[in-house]
């Protein structure tokens, strides 16, 4: 059975973007709109990967992945986080507050987010 | 094609980025998480490093000129990683120590060292050393 990626982020259109890319490469997306919800959907049902958007409503992504890190039923899920902040501030933010890698969705967001999959395992080489 | 500088012994990978617009600054970060792969960092490090060279490359293209970024794997006995340098000729004259002052202030973070070297073209390098919390799943080289 396709391992499962809890996608969070806001904007409908890059959502589903990123749902292809997952998709393509044979897993299953579930999406979250915003942190909270992402939130509850990764301690109701952990999924295998999380990829998180900086810039939610309510609250950013690097409370969510820090939450997510503090919490023993989430802390092992690994987190890319996947954004339009791609500063040395921002990048240091999101590694510092645990997640497993840091993408600016460039042009070669996709490529970088599947190599990232391989490395982390979640996908065999 | 300029001469690349280190204090370290070189070794591959080698790879270079032209820097002339916007574009490009996308290749450098591309280019340079390949490299710091091929060396066995792992995605978090890969990220800062991309970030480093990313930011330099932005750095050079504020000043108006096409320049080149370098990648290149270093040694140092028996640590290895990877140095991102660019020349910067337009800091030809200024206080080193106000260079370096204001690149760790941006760019500290990402990487273990920033140097100038100041002769004969003012060239910016900045290292990360590979060890076993920096590694990828492989074991890296």
């Amino acid at each position: 059975m396709a391992l499962e990626v809890l996608l969070v982020e806001d904007s409908k259109t890059q959502a589903a973007q990123i749902k292809e890319t997952l998709e393509s490469v044979g897993l299953r997306v579930r999406i979250a709109y915003d942190g909270p919800d992402g939130l509850r959907e990764a301690i109701a049902n952990p999924p295998a990967l999380i990829v998180l958007d900086v810039k939610l409503p309510t609250m950013d992504g690097f409370q969510v992945c820090r939450r997510l890190k503090r919490n023993p039923a989430t802390q092992d899920i690994p987190v890319i986080m996947l954004t339009e902040k791609a500063g040395p501030k921002a990048t240091m933010s999101g590694l510092r507050a645990g997640a497993d890698d840091y993408i600016p969705k460039d042009i070669f967001a996709s490529e970088h987010l599947i190599d990232t999959l391989h490395e982390l395992g979640i996908l065999e080489d | 094609m300029s001469d690349v500088h280190s204090p370290y012994k070189m070794r591959p990978p080698v790879m270079q980025v032209r820097v002339e617009d916007s574009m490009d600054i996308m290749i450098v970060r591309d280019t340079t998480r390949r490299a710091a792969g091929l060396l066995g960092f792992s995605p978090a490090h890969r990220a800062q490093l991309a970030t480093a060279a990313a930011t330099l490359a932005e750095l050079v293209l504020k000043t108006g000129e096409a320049h080149t970024v370098h990648l290149n794997g270093v040694v140092d006995n028996i640590r290895h990683g990877l140095q991102i340098s660019s020349e910067t000729p337009w800091l030809a004259g200024r206080s080193a120590n106000n260079v370096l002052i204001a690149l760790k202030s941006k760019m500290g973070d990402l990487v273990d060292e920033i140097l100038l070297e100041e002769t004969p073209t003012p060239t910016i390098m900045m290292i990360m050393w590979l060890d076993d919390t920096r590694s990828d799943s492989q074991g890296g080289t």
